[in-house]
């Protein structure tokens, strides 16, 4: 039986090897692995086979079976490969039938994107409304009525006591109407101003940062952005902290990043100076904890705000900021 | 805020580079927004060097001049005598704007060709001589800047000042600063004022009849006033900053504004009734014509500067046209008051009228400053106009602006900053801008800021003192310290992350629109009179009317982003917004915001590919995509109503469904109308989804728990039955549902047809029932009789037929 599988393996493999054509190699196929073939009748034949030899046999015969699959495989695909002729294949350049995928918009994905940073120091997310109470938005972060800082900010009016949020800080006000120190909220939303043109919209999306408790002091804030800064852009980005004055924060400041574009060379986008204002950032002034009741010699805080916009114009290279509003689909398809 | 160098040199040493200056005023909190070379504007003008002149020949008075101008001899026709062959002046080249705007072309003076033009020093702005030609000096080499041949260079620093800062609102402030950055000293203007002989009580007086709104005003009078351009170097320090020069007296009132930061008022004296100042309030309506010509219409609370007879100023912000400096002034009251900003502000705002004046009065001038800055015009004026001064001074002070005194804590200031600053240090950062600070022991510290920092109130404000002259960036960086506590992350916020995924999933991209809309919105949607949504909140001051009021659906902005889409070809959309709508309470209440999650989907329902048939999108498309976030979102017992009645009038009616969860809408799903499509100038189908998503997370079913998973097979039967046109799948599927037959594994339609041969207004409905037990095979006797069993309970309920056959 041994021998005789061997000479029949050898056998095949030899007149495989004189064969050059396809119809040749089908039809020693078939001679040696097709149904009535030469080593079906093997396999059958084992049954004659003394049964303590019976195990071994097979075993032979399937292996001897399974190596000329292989050779009969790896010869049609050698003849198909070969072959100048059309070999039946697929044109698998054609392009395959891929589902449609829709994308999240950018704002969505930079909103998404900071909040995680923040979610993994432990921040929570606070939201608020955007028709916001002239109070909230204004007076107590420590604008009263007929301040200069007013100005800083143009202001879509719905009646003398209520307006769109100019920005998101009336959030801080509401979490902390609401609940004690230890704090440590982010708050994302739309924020509206009275402005339109390449650089601005009237609608556009801000995060605010707050962090309230004991000992939090200006370098803690520093630690927060540069960590910041460094999650969205890289850890080569280097920040600077400029002096600079918001009516509920003291001190004040804003904060530049190296302009990510040229690296601080000086472009266009960095105006030539090498650095981008991303951020403004301050200690939380005593006049705002005063207003909801927080002691201002056991607290200490921290808050900051950031344009999504501005952050996602720079990683993604626009240059428009009404992009973001024209909602092209071939501009969304991009994200 | 404009400060030209050389102007910031009179009072201070700047001995580093402009750009480095400009540096290290940005990280001390006064941000340089830009700085220019002054005389940019000369950057045309160059040095000629006079080769040749001969007279004219058609003309007396003029001559042709060849002029070496270093890249060419340059011919040009001149009417100037003070020149000679040899001489170097400046030559303005074609294409060349001059300061008084003419742009100097070549072309030909009496038939002779003249490519440029010879400047006087006038002409250049460089001086007021405009007799002759500026003769430049005889090192200035031919080809070369004007400018650089003259030896001058000035930059201008352009400042974006924070408003807290009103004290850098002048050269001296902005030079304060200089000198605390640089360690060097700064120098004051002397001021020496001629002892006059009347006292000036025996020509005028002031009443402050509202002290509130006018604390303090003071005057000077200066009588014997000629009135006359200024000398070269005052106009030439106002041209520095972007000043228009005018006279003598109104320069001297705006030099000093610049350099003290103290706004000043000069009435023609003799053009004031009785002689005499009356500070009040306007009447209501009452109207006033400031000297820009331009009528005022006044409420009670303007501030007002009178004289025996009316009004001659509105304080603070601009004088009026009756008591302005004319040629023939000869006598000048100087005034020179604090205002209440509040006042000023109030009132410029509300004339939509910002002045240099008012700028800095509403942000508060120094109380203290006051009579300084008088005495400065005064004895200027004097000076420049060679008028005499009336003794002494009128200062009516009636409420007291008090000092300040700030107790500081060491440690305190420490413990803010993160840093770790000696007491001397703080102390020697505070003395540096002329803050008074007194020892009262180891940690504390009594300090008074000097008047002009209106800003500085409370302890917090010198901690921030300190730090910005430390410098921000040398506060070394540290991590927070605090509790680690685990949060649960809210649940709108997983289930607002969920709908987006799954919407992209499902080929839709996120779109953000703005919040406000136009308030034909609603005509355009077809809403009903009483429709909610038509409880819109208005903006007082929209950017335009199309952004007028806060939306109530989100519908109109899928629609109008499909137009803006259409307008570029791109004709197949699936977009969506998660976004909040705003319905109207009350008057002076904050609406109701609502957020939504709604959908648009238009043009092919497969991305196009090679041979594959192009399927028309329908409802059962769209209806789909519900199906898919309920089930995304384990939303239980979702069913959907054919939509009837008035509520949704922008949906095509027996093509758009309410969805419910058991008995509560969520939503609704369907094809936009026609009348509506046109509303939006859409031609093109369109299907949208509208979810309430406050809903939604409510809705949102959270906790999984799984069910067995039986071992045995299915086995399946089917039913077609002949039902009524009318009914509806869903009561079919219920009633099978609710015949609680446990073996029952599942039910599904899989076919739905109408026309031949089934009669008219019927239809066949073909379903798929699985039978399965979770013990055991089940055989197909046991089957069999259970199916014939609901088959014929399902045909009495619906009066079904099984078809023939």
């Amino acid at each position: 039986m041994k021998e005789e599988l061997k000479k029949t393996e050898q056998e095949a493999l030899k007149s495989l090897e004189a064969t050059s054509d396809r119809q040749g190699v089908n039809l020693l196929r078939t001679r040696y692995l097709g149904r009535k073939g030469v080593m079906t009748q093997c396999l059958r034949g084992i049954s004659t086979v003394p049964a303590a030899d019976r195990p071994e046999a097979g075993r032979l015969a399937n292996e001897v079976k399974t190596r000329l699959e292989v050779a009969f495989r790896e010869a049609i695909e050698r003849l198909d490969a070969d072959s100048k002729e059309p070999s039946g294949g697929l044109d698998v350049t054609l392009p395959g039938r891929s589902f449609a995928r829709g994308r999240l918009h950018p704002i969505t994905q930079v909103t998404q994107a900071i909040s995680e940073i923040f979610l993994r120091l432990g921040f929570e997310i606070a939201e608020g409304p955007n028709v916001e109470l002239d109070y909230y938005n204004f007076e107590a972060l420590n604008i009263p009525k007929d301040h200069p800082a007013r100005d800083m900010q143009d202001t879509f009016y719905i009646s003398d006591d209520v307006v769109l949020r100019t920005h998101t800080s009336p959030i801080q006000i509401r979490v902390m109407e609401k609940r004690s120190p230890p704090i440590r909220i982010i708050a994302p939303g739309k924020v509206y101003r009275v402005d339109s043109d390449v650089s601005h919209t009237p609608m556009f999306h801000q995060i605010e940062g707050l962090m309230v408790g004991e000992n939090i002091s200006f370098g803690d804030l520093k630690g927060i952005l540069t960590t910041l800064v460094h999650q969205i852009f890289d850890e080569e980005t280097s920040l600077r902290f400029r002096p600079s004055f918001f009516p509920f924060t003291e001190p004040s400041a804003e904060v530049d990043i190296q302009c990510v574009i040229c690296r601080g060379k000086g472009c266009r986008v960095c105006s030539h100076t090498g650095w981008l204002e991303v951020l403004g950032a301050g200690m939380v002034h005593p006049a705002v904890f005063e207003m909801v009741g927080y002691d201002t010699d056991r607290y200490t805080g921290f808050a900051f705000g950031m344009g999504i916009e501005r952050i996602a114009m720079l990683k993604y290279g626009i240059d428009d900021i009404r992009k973001f509003y024209e909602n092209d689909i071939r501009f969304l398809e991009q994200f | 805020m404009k400060v030209s160098l050389s102007w910031l040199q009179d009072y201070v040493t700047v001995d580093v580079d402009v750009v480095e200056l400009a540096e290290a005023l940005t990280m001390a909190g006064l941000e340089v927004d830009a700085l220019s070379d002054r005389y940019a504007y000369l950057d045309g003008v160059v040095a000629g060097r006079l080769v040749e002149i001969t007279p004219h020949p058609d003309a007396d008075t003029l001559s042709v001049c060849k002029v070496d101008v270093g890249a060419g001899v340059k011919s040009i026709v001149c009417g100037a005598s003070n020149i000679k062959k040899g001489d170097l002046v400046p030559v303005a080249l074609p294409g060349t704007q001059l300061p008084s705007g003419d742009t100097i072309e070549a072309g030909r003076i009496r038939g002779r060709v003249s490519e440029g033009m010879l400047c006087s020093e006038a002409e250049l702005t460089l001086g007021t001589d405009r007799s002759g030609i500026l003769v430049l000096p005889e090192s200035s080499v031919p080809g070369r800047g004007v400018a650089a041949a003259l030896g001058l260079s000035d930059t201008v620093i352009e400042f974006d000042l924070t408003p807290n800062r009103s004290d850098c609102l002048s050269v001296i402030g902005i030079a304060r600063e200089v000198a605390a950055i640089l360690g060097v000293p700064l120098n004051y203007p002397e001021v020496k004022l001629p002892s006059g002989e009347t006292p000036i009580e025996e020509f005028a007086s002031v009443t402050i009849e509202v002290p509130d709104h006018c604390p303090r005003y003071a005057a000077r009078l200066v009588t014997e006033v000629h009135i006359a351009p200024s000398p070269f170097w005052l106009r030439d320090r106002l041209n520095s900053v972007g000043l228009r020069a005018i006279n003598n007296v109104v320069d001297v009132t705006n030099f000093v504004l610049m350099e003290t930061g103290q706004p000043l008022h000069a009435f023609d004296f003799d053009r004031l009734a009785e002689h005499r100042i009356v500070v009040r309030t306007a009447k209501e309506g009452q109207i006033f014509t400031t000297l820009d010509g331009t009528e005022r219409n006044l409420t009670d609370e303007a501030l007002m500067i009178c004289d025996g007879k009316g009004p001659v100023a509105l304080a603070g912000i601009m004088g009026g046209l009756e008591s302005e400096i004319e040629d023939d002034t000869t006598r000048v009251l100087i005034e020179s008051a604090y205002f209440n900003p509040i006042t000023i502000r109030r009132t410029a705002k509300r004339l939509g009228l910002s002045t240099e004046s008012s700028h800095r009065f509403e942000r508060g001038v120094d109380p203290e400053g006051i009579v300084r800055a008088l005495d400065r015009a005064a004895q200027l004026m004097v000076q420049m106009g060679g008028g005499k001064l009336a003794a002494g001074v009128i200062d009516v002070y009636p409420r007291p602006i008090p000092e300040r005194v700030i107790e500081l804590s060491v440690d305190r200031t420490n413990r803010l900053l993160g840093t770790g600053l000696s007491r001397d240090a703080i102390i020697s950062h505070l003395e540096s801008i002329e803050f008074e600070v007194e020892v009262l022991d180891e940690d504390r510290l009594k300090v008074a800021p000097p008047t002009c920092r209106v800003d500085i109130e409370r302890p917090e404000d010198l901690m921030e003192e300190v730090a910005r002259l430390s410098g921000y960036n040398k506060i070394p960086t540290t991590q927070p310290v605090s509790h680690v506590v685990a949060k649960e992350q809210e649940k709108r916020l997983r289930v607002r992350d969920l709908l987006r995924h799954v919407l992209a999933g499902c080929g839709f991209s996120e779109i953000v629109t703005y919040s406000f809309i136009g308030e034909d919105a609603c005509d355009r949607l077809l809403l009903a009179d009483n429709d909610p949504r038509r409880r819109m909140v208005s903006i007082v001051n929209p950017l335009t009317e199309e952004l007028g009021v806060m939306r109530t659906s989100l519908l109109p902005g899928l629609l109008t982003t499909m137009f803006r889409n259409s307008t570029q070809r791109n004709e197949n959309l699936r977009i969506f917004e998660l976004g909040r709508i705003f319905l109207k309470t009350g008057h002076d209440e904050l609406p109701e915001e609502v957020e939504m999650i709604s959908g648009l989907w238009t043009g092919a329902k497969h991305n196009s590919t090679w041979n594959v048939q192009e399927e028309k999108l329908g409802f059962y498309d769209i209806k789909g995509i519900v199906d898919t976030l309920c089930a995304a979102l384990n939303i239980p017992h979702v069913s959907f109503r054919a939509l009837k009645g008035p509520g949704h009038p922008y949906l095509r009616p027996g093509h758009a469904a309410e969805v419910y969860s058991g008995k509560k809408s969520v939503g609704t799903v369907g094809e936009v109308t026609g009348q509506v499509l046109h509303n939006f100038e859409l031609k093109q189908p369109a299907y949208c989804l509208d979810l309430n998503f406050e809903e939604v997370v409510c809705l949102c079913f959270e906790e999984i728990r799984a069910k067995p998973i039986s071992r045995f097979p299915a086995t399946a039967r089917d039913i077609a039955l002949i039902v009524d046109d009318a009914v509806e799948a869903q009561s079919v599927l219920d009633f099978i549902e609710g015949l609680g037959q446990e073996l029952i594994d599942g039910v599904e339609i899989f076919d739905v047809y109408k026309g031949s041969p089934i009669p008219a207004r019927k239809k066949s409905m073909a379903l798929r029932l699985t039978y399965r037990s979770f013990e055991r095979n089940l055989t197909d006797s046991e089957v069999n009789s259970i199916h014939a069993a609901v088959t014929q309970k399902t045909l009495r309920q619906f009066k079904a037929e099984l078809p023939a056959g």
